[in-house]
């Protein structure tokens, strides 16, 4: 049928019956027309009329054959379908609420984490044509690498390629301090060039965007700000507009407001003020705009149309490669300029929970697999109980095809409810699990919407699952022997083979996915396990840590300075105190100094990674670190006396080769002024999965770097002495800013935000896992002591015992159980090697997981099948003889 | 069932061709209701056909389906109410698509005829 007819029949079908009355009318005028004209020739008026009637033909059948015209064969059937398909559901309120909630789970579950992978991996930003946005990608041995502004500087203004190329950081800003308005708080800062907002194609509203102009050094510092902000602040007031805010030291004045919904190009960040590249000198310790040896920008430009990706990517390239006077480079590094699409921005959260969000994926997916085989089990066994029903449908003539859509159209009922429940759980879950993701701090700031592309998802995995889990049992409940179903004995044997080899099929895979999932999520816990009881190189173990975030400011760092003594004093006389240390960019904090200490026999490489902690006396024993051989930094190490360094193992390994480092020099350049006094044992610099580094501690009073936190061992719990240590800061220094308070413990789990959140959720689907299989085994082997009651009354009556009869269930459930953990086993394995990125301490066939979980699903089952075992087992002989 | 014209052989409507001839009608005649467009069919064939009249009123529909002919309220001769049907621009289309395969086909079976006689 033409579309057009189609669509006409359906705008018919929906106007109601305006076309019987329009029909008839026509008919009624043709007619007179007609007998008035046979009139004029003559006739009487009733010969005339009847002469009419007969001219016209029978108005039965014509409206009969107009009646077809307007007919929607599918349409209608469909209609039928579904009121009968309501009316069977309504019959059995219990079946149907398991079926939806079911359905509801596994596919809630798959569009809660797609609408999550959705907004972290496939939307795009909201700025003009985003599909022409391109990320120049500097790549050191294809690794990525940042920008130099000169270099950046001399591209963009050389290229042929782009309309236009901005570059950006977040480094300066990021969490900086908002002064001067109230009190001061957090504010998140981006620094832009001037071209940001045009090539953005994003327009302020109210006020204007950077220009060149605003980015010129000589240019008075301008700002625009967010909307968010915006309405935080100035409650969306267009005074704003010419104000001036303070960030860290910087004073600028607001010209725009960028457009509701535009959070910058970093995916999950969420910057409240941009701020042009000119200030960039004011925010840090040294100006970058004329280092081409700092690079820290990144790159993006707007394809010019016309020119294929390919082109440009070889233009800028030959472009990087003439500019060799603005590059860095270190030999045996090659470099080269890469084109990556740039619709998503720099997607940062992509790289970083991709992994963790496909696994999710993954999770889901196996979940409303089990939930499909479960589903059709369920059906299969309803459709036996039809099997006079269908009987009697085909004898009288409906043909099988008929019957498999009629059943279909009742699990697509069944599934549409589901995703209706699902997507209301959806919307619930995929909240959570961002607010899970970014607890400790770590915020995500996406907006999870039910785009058309999240329904799309939902409604082709709702039409999947339908097909999953309702052809087989139509299939099979549609292939009937006529004359059995006839006879109304509805444990009719004639089908009952291909049917229980549907059912095993569908158990044994249950089965298998069930193990998958549990030892999933058994691999994930004892990774995350793993990960917290390791040997951290210190004892988190009641220790407080206070950081003092630094401003790259002169006032502030000498203030940071001056902290050190007071601050080392006084905590090591605070009450409930057993140590206390201050040091400047220690482990776990975030700011690192990193930087190359050489040996006379060894020159620090750039692979090395060399990381420089300055420390007051007490930190090793603060911190619990083991002093391997040697003495920790003391009292007596100040300024003036001979100059001395502790050394981490592996950097003692790494200089002096595995030899005794103690009484050996190291320095900074080729001077080797500083004296190894000590070897501390290798610490996870940030975070659990950090490798152990090349450290060198310094004593603070001879290297006088900025505090930038404090670490208290306590006597009782850490977190109680928090506010204590807060207050005694402030009392020494009222400007000093104090960031988080936390016990080390916690700091250390605040960098698996990921494992936690995928032990979290695997063990949850873990379980709802067994429970599934639960329900499953337990319908199956109810449904097979039913169908085979006479039977077992024989055995029975033959003298059976009733252990035996038990048992010989139970033996056909462990036979299942064996072929669903066999393939299940085998594809854990897969899974666990496809996971290993993600695990810590397990090797991907680690049996001391597997087995265990194998050995859950096996007791699971055997547990539900043993109810309805029991209950055949007390069958009375007699009463299952007497059943037909 | 008995003829009421026993003088001539009524012929019938060749099947699926009731629509070209909606479809000519209208072209020539512009504007009219189901019982002029049946009467000039009959006229027309300039002999007893054997359409029963109220088989046009299918056709329309079908034809106003497709967007080939549209229709809107109008009195009629005697100051009825009456339906009136015209054809639109994707009916001529479709009645010159239609017209040059007919004659194709005319044309063809002529040919084939003569042959074999």
């Amino acid at each position: 049928m033409p579309w057009r007819v189609l669509l006409a029949r359906l705008r018919g079908r929906i106007a109601g019956r305006g076309d019987e009355a329009r029909l008839d009318e026509e008919i009624a005028s043709h007619l007179d027309l007609l007998a008035a004209e046979f009139e004029r020739r003559g006739m009487t008026p009733e010969d005339a009329r009847l002469k009419a009637r007969r001219e016209f033909g029978g108005v039965a059948q014509i409206r009969e054959a107009h009646r077809d015209e307007r007919r929607l064969p599918f349409f209608d059937t469909l209609v039928q379908d579904l009121s009968y398909a309501f009316r069977q559901l309504r019959r059995s309120p219990g079946f149907a609420a398991a079926a939806i909630l079911t359905l509801a789970l596994g596919l809630g579950a798959n569009t809660a984490i797609y609408r999550v992978v959705d907004a972290v991996m496939l939307r795009s930003l909201p700025v003009a044509d985003p599909e022409k946005l391109v990320l120049v990608q500097l790549l050191a041995n294809d690794k990525p690498y940042r920008f130099s502004y000169p270099l950046f500087r001399e591209m963009a203004a050389r290229q042929q390629v782009l309309d236009g190329m901005f570059a950006t950081s977040q480094l300066p800003l990021r969490q900086a301090v908002l002064r001067g308005r109230g009190p001061q708080r957090p504010v998140n800062g981006a620094i832009v060039t001037g071209e940001y907002f045009h090539v953005l194609g994003i327009a302020a509203r109210p006020g204007r965007v950077f220009t060149g102009e605003d980015d010129r050094a000589s240019a008075p510092p301008v700002a625009v700000i967010s909307y968010d902000f915006w309405t935080r602040e100035f409650d969306r007031s267009l005074d704003a507009l010419g104000q001036t805010i303070q960030l860290n030291h910087v004073v600028a004045s607001i010209i725009g407001v960028a457009p509701p919904g535009f959070h910058g190009e970093v995916m999950g960040d969420e910057p409240d003020v941009w701020l042009p590249m000119s200030v960039q000198p004011q925010v840090m310790p040294s100006d970058w705009l004329n280092a081409p040896s700092s690079s820290w920008l990144a790159v993006m430009g707007r394809l010019r149309s016309g020119i294929p990706p390919r082109q440009a990517q070889a233009a800028l390239d030959a472009l990087y490669r003439q500019l060799a006077d603005l590059n860095v480079r270190t030999t045996g590094v090659a470099y080269r300029v890469r084109l990556e699409p740039g619709s998503r921005g720099l997607a940062e959260l992509a790289e970083r929970f991709g992994g963790p969000l496909w696994v999710l994926m993954a999770i889901v997916g196996m979940v409303l697999l089990m939930a499909c085989c479960n589903l059709a089990n369920l059906l299969l066994g309803r459709a036996t109980a039809r099997t006079h029903e269908i009987g009697v449908r085909l004898a009288v003539g409906a043909s099988r095809g008929r019957l498999v859509r009629h059943l279909l159209t009742e699990s697509f009922v069944l599934s549409a409810l589901g995703a209706l429940v699902g997507l209301a759980l959806a919307t619930w879950g995929s909240r959570e699990l961002v607010a899970l993701a970014s607890q400790n701090g770590d915020r995500w700031h996406l907006s999870l919407d039910t785009g058309w592309r999240v329904l799309g998802f939902t409604a082709a995995l709702t039409a999947l699952a339908t097909c999953l889990f309702g052809l087989a049992p139509a299939l099979a409940a549609t292939r009937v022997d006529l004359h059995s179903a006839l006879q109304s004995n509805r444990r009719s044997g004639a089908t009952g083979r291909s049917r229980s080899l549907f059912a095993t099929g569908a158990i044994v895979a249950q089965l298998a996915l069930s193990l998958l999932l549990v030892s999933g999520a058994s691999v994930l816990v004892r990774s995350l396990w793993n990960l917290r009881n390791q040997d951290f190189g210190f004892d988190a173990d009641r220790v407080l840590m206070v950081d003092l975030p630094l401003e790259f400011n002169k006032t502030v760092m000498a203030r940071a300075r001056a902290l050190r003594q007071p601050l080392y004093e006084r905590l090591n006389r605070l009450p409930g105190v057993r140590s206390a240390a201050v040091s400047g960019f220690g482990p776990v904090a975030g700011l690192q100094h990193t930087g190359s200490y050489n040996s006379p026999q060894y020159s620090a490489q750039e692979r090395d990674y060399g990381r420089i902690v300055n420390v007051s006396p007490r930190y090793f024993e603060t911190m619990g670190t083991p002093i391997v051989t040697g003495r920790p930094i003391a009292e007596d190490d100040r300024a003036g006396s001979p100059k001395v360094a502790v050394l981490s193992e592996t950097a003692a390994n790494t200089l002096f080769r595995g030899e005794n480092a103690i009484g050996r020099f190291i320095g900074g350049g080729r001077n080797f002024d500083i004296q190894v006094v000590g070897v501390a044992r290798d610490v996870r610099f940030s975070g659990p999965r950090d490798p152990y580094h090349f450290v060198v501690y310094l004593p603070l009073a001879q290297d006088p770097a900025p505090v930038t936190g404090a670490v208290v061992r306590t006597v009782g719990d850490p977190a109680q002495l928090a506010a204590a240590v807060r207050n005694l800061v402030r009392e020494i220094d009222p400007n000093v800013r104090i960031g988080r308070t936390v016990s080390l413990a916690a700091a250390m789990d605040s960098y698996l935000a990921n494992e936690k959140l995928l032990a979290l959720v695997s063990s949850w689907f873990g379980v709802l896992a067994l429970i599934l299989t639960c329900v499953g085994v337990y319908g199956v082997i109810s449904y097979a002591v039913e169908r085979r009651t006479q039977e077992i009354g024989i055995r029975l009556a033959l003298g059976a015992t009733r252990g035996r009869v038990v048992g010989s269930l139970l033996g056909e459930v462990a036979v299942l159980v064996t072929a669903g953990c066999v393939i299940g086993g085998a594809g854990a394995m897969v899974l666990a090697r496809a996971m290993t990125k993600l695990l810590f301490g397990i090797a991907p066939h680690d049996f001391t997981v597997l087995l265990p979980a194998a050995a859950c699903v096996m007791a699971v089952a055997l547990l539900a099948a043993a109810v309805p075992a029991r209950r055949a087992a007390r069958l009375d002989p007699i009463e299952a003889l007497r059943q037909e | 069932m008995l003829m009421d014209n026993r003088t001539a052989p009524r012929s019938e409507v060749p099947y699926g061709t009731l629509d070209l001839m909606v479809l000519k009608t209208l072209d020539s005649m512009g504007r009219l209701h189901g019982y002029g467009i049946a009467r000039r069919i009959e006229q027309a064939a300039a002999g007893p056909l054997a359409l029963n009249q109220g088989t046009i009123y299918p056709a329309l529909l079908r034809l106003e389906q497709r967007r080939w002919i549209a229709s809107d309220w109008g009195t009629s001769e005697n100051n009825r109410r009456a339906r009136f049907y015209s054809i639109t621009a994707s009916g001529r289309k479709q009645l010159a698509a239609e017209t040059r395969s007919w004659t194709r086909t005319v044309e063809m079976m002529a040919r084939l005829l003569q042959e074999n006689s």
